[in-house]
Parts: C-alpha cells; sequence; structure tokens
C-alpha cells in the first residue's frame, strides 16, 4: 500500500461514492423505463446497468464502516473528480451492452462527454439509437450540467457540513463560488428547482412546437444542460423551424446566466441579474459577435432566407458561447472569420455558476480590467488600480489566481493539441478537438472538415480528450491537483 | 434559524463556526475580505462583505428577517447602531457587544431596549465573573449552572489522594446517589463513560449534580476548599478593573502591570486595590510583592503563553489557586494539562452566553455550552418524541452522548438506568462535538 494510506480519508470517500452511484442507478431507470414502453432490446442493457450500478453503490455504502467521518479539503478534491469518473465509468455500461456495443474507449468517451456537457460524440449517425439509449446520452448530460455533486448535496443531508462546503467548492465553476442560501444543501436545493423548472418549461415548448414528446424531453435535458446531444443527425436542422430554433436559443442563452443570479431574479431581485457585470458583458459579447456574424454572412453572399441572417447566427452564437455545441445547416460555409469568431466564443463560455464551459466570461472580465489597468500603468507608474467587479475591489490574490487559470488553460490546449498530433491527427484537428473537449463545447471535429465525429481519433486520443473533458467540466485545478505530490504526500 | 452575525473576529468566527454545524442558518458579515474568504471556503455558511452599519450590507443580509442579530465586532458604537438598525428592519432579536460597563448598568437598560438593543455582551464582565466563581470555589476548575442552578456541572481535576482513583463507574452507581459522572477529560481528549471505564489518576471529571449536594464532592474527589484573602492579578486589563470592582470588598488585591501609564491610570477605577509597577514574570518582583503569602494568583496579561507560564511560577511559590486568561483556543487543551486551574477565555464565555441567548430565543433548539470538543445542551422534551418512549436504559443510547440530570417541575434530579424522562422535562444532555444531531432526533 502507498504510505499516504492515513492522509486521505478512504473509507469514508468510498462510501459516500455508494451513494451517489445508488442515485445514478436511479437515474438509469428513466431510460429502463423508455427501453419499455418503446418495447426495445437494450432494456436488458439497461436492466443489467442498473442492477450491477445499484448493487455495487450499495454494498459500497454497506459494507464500509468509515472509522472518522470527517472530510477535508483533499477528500473534496478527490471525490468530486473520482465521482465524475466513477459516473463514466458505470454510465458507460449501457453503451456497452447495448444492441450495437461499443468499445470500451468509444463508450468511455461517450459518457465522460455526456456527464461533462461537452456533447461531442464518437458516432456518425445517432439515428440508429434506441430511444433507451438517447435518453440516457440527454439524462447524462442534464445531471453533469448543474453538477453531480450539487445534486447530491440538495438531496442527502448527511453530506450537509464543512465536508460537503469542500465538494461543492471544487465542482462549482467560477472564481468565488457564491452561495444564495447559508446552508449549502439549501444552495444546492435553489439552484436545482431553478434548473428542474426551466427545463420542465422548455420540455412543454417544445413539445406545443413540431417536435415529439421524446424528443422535446431529449432536447430540454440536453439544451437546459448546455450540452448538445441530439436524436437526430441534422441536429435541430431536422425540424427546420424557427420556433424550434428560437425557443432553444432562450434557454441555451439561460443555460449561460449564473444560477444563483436567475435564483435571485426569481425570488424577487430581477435588478440584480441587470446590474451584474458578467450578465451585462454576456450581453454585449453576444451583441457584438451577431453583428459581425451578419456582416460576414452578407459579405460572403450567404443570405439564403430571412433566417440566415436573424435566428441562424444568433442560434450558433448563443450554443458556441454556452458550450452547447448545436450547429446549424449552413454553418461551414459561412466563411473563415466566423470560425474565428468561435473560437473566441468557445474560449470564454458563458457565466460562472451557469452549466456552461470555457473559461468564463467572469475570468475573461477580470483579465480585461487588469489588463487595462496595467497599460494605464505604463504611462502613470505611481496610479493606484484596482479590478473591480460589480462594484467591489477584489483582492489582487484572485486576480492573479485567475490569470494563473488563463495560463493554465491555454498550456493545457497546448499539450493536448500536441500529444493528439503526436498519434497522427492533423495539427489543426488535434488542437481543435483538444479545445472543443476542454471547453466542454464538443463542436465535431467536422467543423474543421476532418471526418465527421470523433469516431475517427485513434483510441488513445479519446482517453486523451476524455481527461481533458474532465479537467474542463471541473475548472483545471480540482482535477490537476491529484497529479501534485503534495497532495498525497504526508 | 437564521442568524445573521455581524463582525467576522475572533468572537464573531468562533461563534459562526460553531453554529455552522448545528442546524442554523448563518450569514456572516464583515468588512474585510480575506476575514470572510477563509471562513467561506471551509464552514457551511453564508459570507458577506460590508459595513456592519450599511444600509445596503444589512438588506443584502437579509436582516428583515432574521431570528437573531449578534453586533460582535471589536468597536462597541458600531455595534450598538447596527443593532438598532437590524431591529427596526425587522430582527427578532438583536445582541451587541460592548466594552462599556456603564451600558452594563441596569437603570440604563431601558435605554438600549429602547434603541433596539435587546442583548448586551461584555466578555471582560463575563470573565471578571467567571474569575470570582472560581476564587468562590478553589476546588472547581469548571462550574457552569443549569436552570437557575437548580442543575450544577462541576468538573473537577483528580488528584492521587481522591477516593475515586480506579474505581469503575458501575461501582459507583450503586454506592452513590448524589452524582453522576457525565465525562471525563482525559489526555485532550473527551469521553463519555460508560459502567465499565475507570477512574484514573490527573483526570478531569465532569459532575452533574443537583444543587444540595454539590458538597458531597469535596470529600470524594480529596478536595479542600481554601479560604481565599489575598489575591495578586499579573497585567491591569479590563477583566482586572472588573475584577476589582467587583471582589474590592471581599479580596484584598494587588495588580502588577509592566505598563506604566496603565499603571497610572489603574487608581482611578479600582480605588481599594493597591497598583504596583513591574513585570510580574520577574521573581524578585514576585517575592517583593509577597508571592508566598498569596491565597490566589490570577494572569490576565495579553500574552496567553506569559499568562500560563507566570501561573505555573506561582504554583512553585505554593500559590493554592491559580487562573490563567488563554486566548488561543489552541491553548487551552494543553494549559489544562498542565497544572492550572482555570482557563478563562472570552471568547468562549461569550459564545457560551450567546447559546443561552439562542436557547431562550428559541426553546426547540437548545444549545448551551461547548467545552473544548463537548457540548452540553439543555433540551426541552416535546411530546412523543424517541426520549420518552421508555426508560432510558432501554432506549439504546448512541455511546457519543449521555442524559445527566433533568429538570421538571422546577426541581432538578439526576437520570437513572430506569428513569422515565416524560415530555416538558428539560433534560441536560452531554455529547460529544457532532452528535447533537442525533440528540435533537431523540428529544423531537
Amino acid at each position: 500500500m502507498f504510505r499516504v494510506h492515513s492522509r486521505v480519508n478512504f473509507p469514508m470517500l468510498l462510501r459516500v461514492t455508494g451513494w451517489l452511484m445508488m442515485i445514478e442507478a436511479a437515474f438509469m431507470v428513466f431510460p429502463l423505463i423508455a427501453t419499455i414502453i418503446y418495447q426495445e432490446v437494450d432494456f436488458y442493457a439497461f436492466l443489467v446497468s442498473t442492477i450491477i450500478t445499484g448493487v455495487v453503490g450499495a454494498s459500497m455504502t454497506a459494507f464500509i464502516e468509515p472509522s472518522r467521518m470527517e472530510m477535508a479539503k483533499r477528500e473534496g478534491f478527490l471525490l468530486t473528480a473520482m465521482i465524475w469518473v466513477v459516473f463514466s465509468v458505470f454510465g458507460m455500461l449501457p453503451f456497452i451492452l447495448s444492441e450495437t456495443p461499443f468499445t470500451i474507449s468509444d463508450a468511455f468517451f461517450e459518457a465522460m462527454s455526456g456527464f461533462t456537457t461537452t456533447g461531442a460524440t464518437i458516432l456518425n449517425s445517432v439515428e440508429h439509437l434506441s430511444h433507451g439509449l438517447h435518453l440516457w446520452r440527454c439524462l447524462m448530460q442534464w445531471i453533469g450540467g448543474m453538477g453531480i455533486i450539487l445534486f447530491t448535496l440538495a438531496v442527502i443531508p448527511m453530506l450537509n457540513h464543512s465536508g460537503g462546503m469542500q465538494m461543492f467548492n471544487a465542482e462549482v465553476t467560477g472564481i468565488t463560488h457564491d452561495k444564495i442560501r447559508p446552508r449549502v444543501s439549501q444552495t444546492a436545493k435553489g439552484l436545482w428547482l431553478v434548473y428542474i423548472l426551466l427545463s420542465v418549461l422548455l420540455c412543454v415548448l417544445l413539445w406545443v412546437g413540431p417536435m415529439n414528446f421524446f424528443d422535446s424531453v431529449c432536447h430540454a435535458l440536453s439544451t437546459m444542460s448546455t450540452g448538445g446531444f441530439s436524436t437526430k443527425d441534422a441536429s435541430v436542422g431536422a425540424w427546420n423551424s424557427a420556433y424550434v430554433k428560437i425557443i432553444m436559443t432562450i434557454f441555451m442563452f439561460l443555460g449561460g446566466v449564473n444560477f444563483g443570479l436567475l435564483f435571485k431574479a426569481c425570488t424577487g431581485s430581477p435588478s440584480d441579474l441587470l446590474h451584474n457585470d458578467t450578465f451585462k458583458m454576456y450581453l454585449k459579447i453576444i451583441s457584438l459577435v451577431f453583428a459581425l456574424f451578419v456582416i460576414t454572412i452578407v459579405i460572403n453572399g450567404q443570405v439564403l432566407s430571412i433566417s440566415s441572417v436573424t435566428i441562424d447566427p444568433l442560434f450558433q452564437i448563443v450554443s458556441t458561447i454556452t458550450s452547447t455545441g448545436y450547429t446549424v445547416t449552413d454553418f461551414e460555409n459561412w466563411g473563415t472569420f466566423v470560425l474565428a469568431m468561435v473560437f473566441v466564443l468557445m474560449f470564454f463560455g458563458a457565466c460562472a455558476g451557469s452549466t456552461s464551459g470555457g473559461a468564463k466570461i467572469d475570468r475573461m472580465l477580470y483579465l480585461l480590467k487588469n489588463l487595462r489597468n496595467e497599460i494605464h500603468k505604463c504611462i502613470h507608474p505611481n496610479a493606484i488600480m484596482s479590478v473591480r467587479i460589480n462594484g467591489k475591489i477584489m483582492p489582487s490574490e484572485i486576480v492573479s489566481k485567475v490569470i494563473a487559470f488563463l495560463c493554465l488553460y491555454v498550456l493545457l490546449i497546448m499539450t493536448g493539441g500536441i500529444v493528439l498530433t503526436a498519434i497522427g491527427i492533423p495539427l489543426v484537428d488535434a488542437f481543435f478537438s483538444a479545445f472543443s473537449c476542454i471547453s466542454n463545447t464538443g463542436l465535431g471535429a467536422g467543423v474543421t472538415g476532418y471526418g465527421s465525429s470523433y469516431e475517427i481519433i485513434p483510441d488513445v486520443g479519446k482517453w486523451v480528450l476524455s481527461l481533458l473533458m474532465l479537467i474542463g467540466r471541473l475548472e483545471l485545478f480540482t482535477v490537476l491537483i491529484l497529479f501534485t505530490r503534495s497532495f498525497w504526500r504526508k | 434559524m437564521k442568524i445573521v452575525i455581524v463582525g467576522a473576529g475572533e468572537v464573531g468566527s468562533h461563534l459562526a463556526k460553531l453554529l455552522s454545524r448545528e442546524e442554523q442558518d448563518i450569514i456572516l458579515v464583515d468588512k474585510d475580505a480575506d476575514k470572510l474568504a477563509a471562513i467561506d471556503a471551509n464552514y457551511n455558511l453564508m459570507t458577506l462583505r460590508g459595513s456592519p452599519t450599511s444600509f445596503t450590507a444589512l438588506r443584502d443580509a437579509g436582516v428583515e428577517n432574521c431570528d437573531l442579530f449578534i453586533a460582535v465586532t471589536p468597536y462597541e458604537t458600531s455595534n450598538v447602531t447596527a443593532c438598532a438598525m437590524a431591529k427596526k428592519f425587522g430582527a427578532k432579536k438583536t445582541v451587541a457587544r460592548i466594552d462599556n460597563y456603564e451600558f452594563m448598568v441596569e437603570q440604563n437598560r431601558d435605554f438600549f431596549t429602547s434603541l433596539g438593543v435587546d442583548y448586551l455582551i461584555y466578555p471582560e464582565y463575563l470573565a471578571a465573573q467567571e474569575i470570582m466563581t472560581a476564587l468562590e470555589r478553589t476546588w472547581v476548575r469548571h462550574w457552569f449552572e443549569l436552570h437557575n442552578g437548580e442543575i450544577i456541572l462541576v468538573g473537577v481535576k483528580l488528584r492521587d489522594n481522591a477516593r475515586l482513583i480506579g474505581m469503575q463507574l458501575k461501582d459507583l452507581s450503586y454506592t452513590q446517589q448524589t452524582f453522576h459522572v457525565s465525562a471525563i477529560k482525559r489526555n485532550h481528549e473527551t469521553i463519555i463513560p460508560r459502567g465499565d471505564d475507570r477512574i484514573r489518576v490527573n483526570d478531569i471529571l465532569y459532575f452533574t449534580v443537583t444543587k444540595d449536594h454539590v458538597d458531597d464532592l469535596l470529600e470524594i474527589c480529596g478536595k479542600t476548599q481554601y479560604e481565599i484573602k489575598k489575591v495578586l492579578i499579573m497585567g491591569g486589563s479590563r477583566i482586572a478593573e472588573r475584577l476589582a470592582a467587583l471582589a474590592e470588598d471581599k479580596y484584598k488585591i494587588k495588580i502588577i502591570d509592566n505598563n506604566l501609564e496603565v499603571c497610572k491610570s489603574l487608581p482611578e477605577r479600582c480605588p481599594d486595590s493597591e497598583i504596583v509597577y513591574g513585570d510580574a514574570r520577574d521573581i524578585d518582583v514576585l517575592r517583593e510583592e509577597g508571592i508566598e503569602d498569596i491565597d490566589a494568583f490570577v494572569a490576565l496579561s495579553e500574552s496567553s503563553e506569559a499568562n500560563i507560564l507566570a501561573c505555573l511560577t506561582a504554583k512553585e511559590f505554593g500559590v493554592n489557586k491559580t487562573i490563567a486568561e488563554v486566548e488561543n483556543i489552541q491553548f487551552i487543551s494543553e494549559a489544562e494539562g498542565l497544572n492550572i486551574g482555570t482557563i478563562i477565555n472570552k471568547k468562549l464565555l461569550a459564545s457560551s452566553k450567546i447559546f443561552q441567548i439562542l436557547l431562550d430565543a428559541d426553546i426547540n433548539s437548545s444549545k448551551c455550552l461547548a467545552l473544548a470538543d463537548a457540548e452540553v445542551a439543555e433540551m426541552v422534551v416535546k411530546p412523543h418524541s424517541k426520549i420518552t418512549k421508555g426508560a432510558v436504559k432501554d432506549l439504546n443510547l448512541s455511546r457519543d452522548m449521555t442524559i445527566a440530570g433533568l429538570v421538571r417541575d422546577g426541581k432538578g434530579m439526576l437520570v437513572r438506568g430506569n428513569t422515565v424522562i416524560q415530555a416538558g422535562d428539560h433534560v441536560v444532555v452531554f455529547c460529544l462535538a457532532g452528535a447533537i444531531h442525533k440528540v435533537e432526533k431523540l428529544f423531537n
């Protein structure tokens, strides 16, 4: 055994993991029901997966008796990172056991892509999948969107202590983790409530439109979580309906807003939302990029209908900035400038505390304000400048943390891209895939013209990309800290 | 219960941490973002940056629907103002920490009540009172009175001359019926003893007794009560001033301080005490001031370390009772292991006091005192709660708690194995830190 044994409270970690796996098994019951309704062969895949997950989880809780209950920072980080891997490992079972079995690499990639709401897929065509698998893919995104840990905090009262706090901090995105209520379980409940209500509303709105019930459920799940899995090969384009696009644009947009702010807006102070610097920036970026898109489309002569200068670019922008990764039909023809803008949108993503990926607009704000200060200081070296967000001065430690984050983020994209080129993927595609995965956008490799899905990437590459997705979803530090020696050393 | 605490200083953050482990909604407000950041990231509570007397900050904290508002910033004026504002916003109860004795005087109470300040906490005064209790009962380490003194909790450190040494608790329960051994503190660890636990030398025993039987403990613990006449105080702090004010007519007090300015100003407030300018850490000074004839030595300087060491020195000179103020909570357990009689900590005293206020404000979640790693709660039994379902010994209570005593119809009594607890009883429960949830389940 390693000498670190007493440092981390492993029995407690495993026990909590057991609880969480039972929750995952409970979620698997939904696709199981779907397979019963549609009388599909995958019924057995889901039955076996649910039983395995449930039994392993239950036995872990029942037979592991931790001597001490407390969980500190280390356990918080480790558990959070571990849970996401464990969920993907068990979440891939239905894919492996299904009628058209996936390889382990493919299944793990698909599951990780689901939970991290990346929405990258190894399937060239999704339409042959059973209803059960479709629902499971979207459900994975929905759970991962708001956060596995956050869900657990809302439902398991036992984690309502400082150990739960550590997990909350390790999972929730953003620079500072604003609590909306004093206790972490109340915060988790509040956030999930907003999330569930929005999802239900979206589902109803889509169902009213041209979608059937099953498709609207799946799309509601993957839109609200800004994941991007679809039940159709042509994605949202399959319906060719402005109504669907408008509704989905609105909800993807909401999915990119800090849920804490949404909660406050719903519970009585909507003005907070409008006065929030990040939210204002979010709106500004979307409007600016929209103008640029429209101009480019007009110059390139791609105005095919009224929707190609209105809802189509808007849909594409919101889908990219919120890291959803749906694409509209003519996107590839809009030119390389649009593609460049897409890079920028992907890099920063939407607001922290939302279901979106990327480095978050909050960090961009810090970076820009700090840059402005530094430039100003070149001429006025004695000027005292501070980074002010929402009217409050941010300590310089936080600013340097943000900058460290952004450097690390770029470094990881570089490393990921270089590793992918080593296994024979063309340069641009290698970097684009790494970028797309770490920002949890999951825009297909197809965008750059290399294959039509991630299937073409060799197995090693799929594991590398899965790791990148996890690192990106947990905002770098939670995962990377596990690879440091000081984490494990006594 | 929703509690807003303003001021993340030592008392504020200690309270916030303690309360966050209970089922309380805590919002901690402070001007200093750095102080808040560490607490926010590690404890189950919400923090808010803002001035204690800012309308926006108080509104953001949701003061209008909070059950208890606690202002414990270092400045009494901000505390009083903040409480007044909070009360106007709609806070149910307000508590302000003050450091001016005048505010505590009874005839000035109405003024504060009219302002909207319900309770005043003066930690230095609490400390002085605590020292008085210790001086009156020299053999006791801890002395807590519960429910108007009907039940008393006594902590005693056992030496090798105590009759109890080597006995198992089950032997005790047949011979003695007047006390209950509720907890034992042994080597930095608090244990809830069972029948087969044996009492050892240097254990600190926490007894629960009814008020008529306190004196029985003296004999079985091998203690004698010393009469205190001369008290030497090291450090002319505010606690010393308050202590002098309380005890000048009872004891002969001598205060040693090494700050000339302090010494010059002290006679005005402590007219009957003798003031000496000098360093109490200097053995010659102590000899000159007659340390050999002193009955009690109280170390109240700013430095916890100096206080501990000075008390040890005084012990060597044969002083019977030494009392040290120790402000670093981490040091308390160490200091208790040494031969220092009583340890005073303003933070713990202030938080205990606020716990009691909580008890008054919300009868259902009763809290009272927090020892280093154990808690004593006074719970009111609700009808049909689990605890009333049979004799105590048949309830299979968990090992980290014990029921010490109860008050029924205003009369204190001890709890035995075959006692049946009834609804409406006030029950005193000892539990280890973290077990309070289990206790609450039993009573609700």
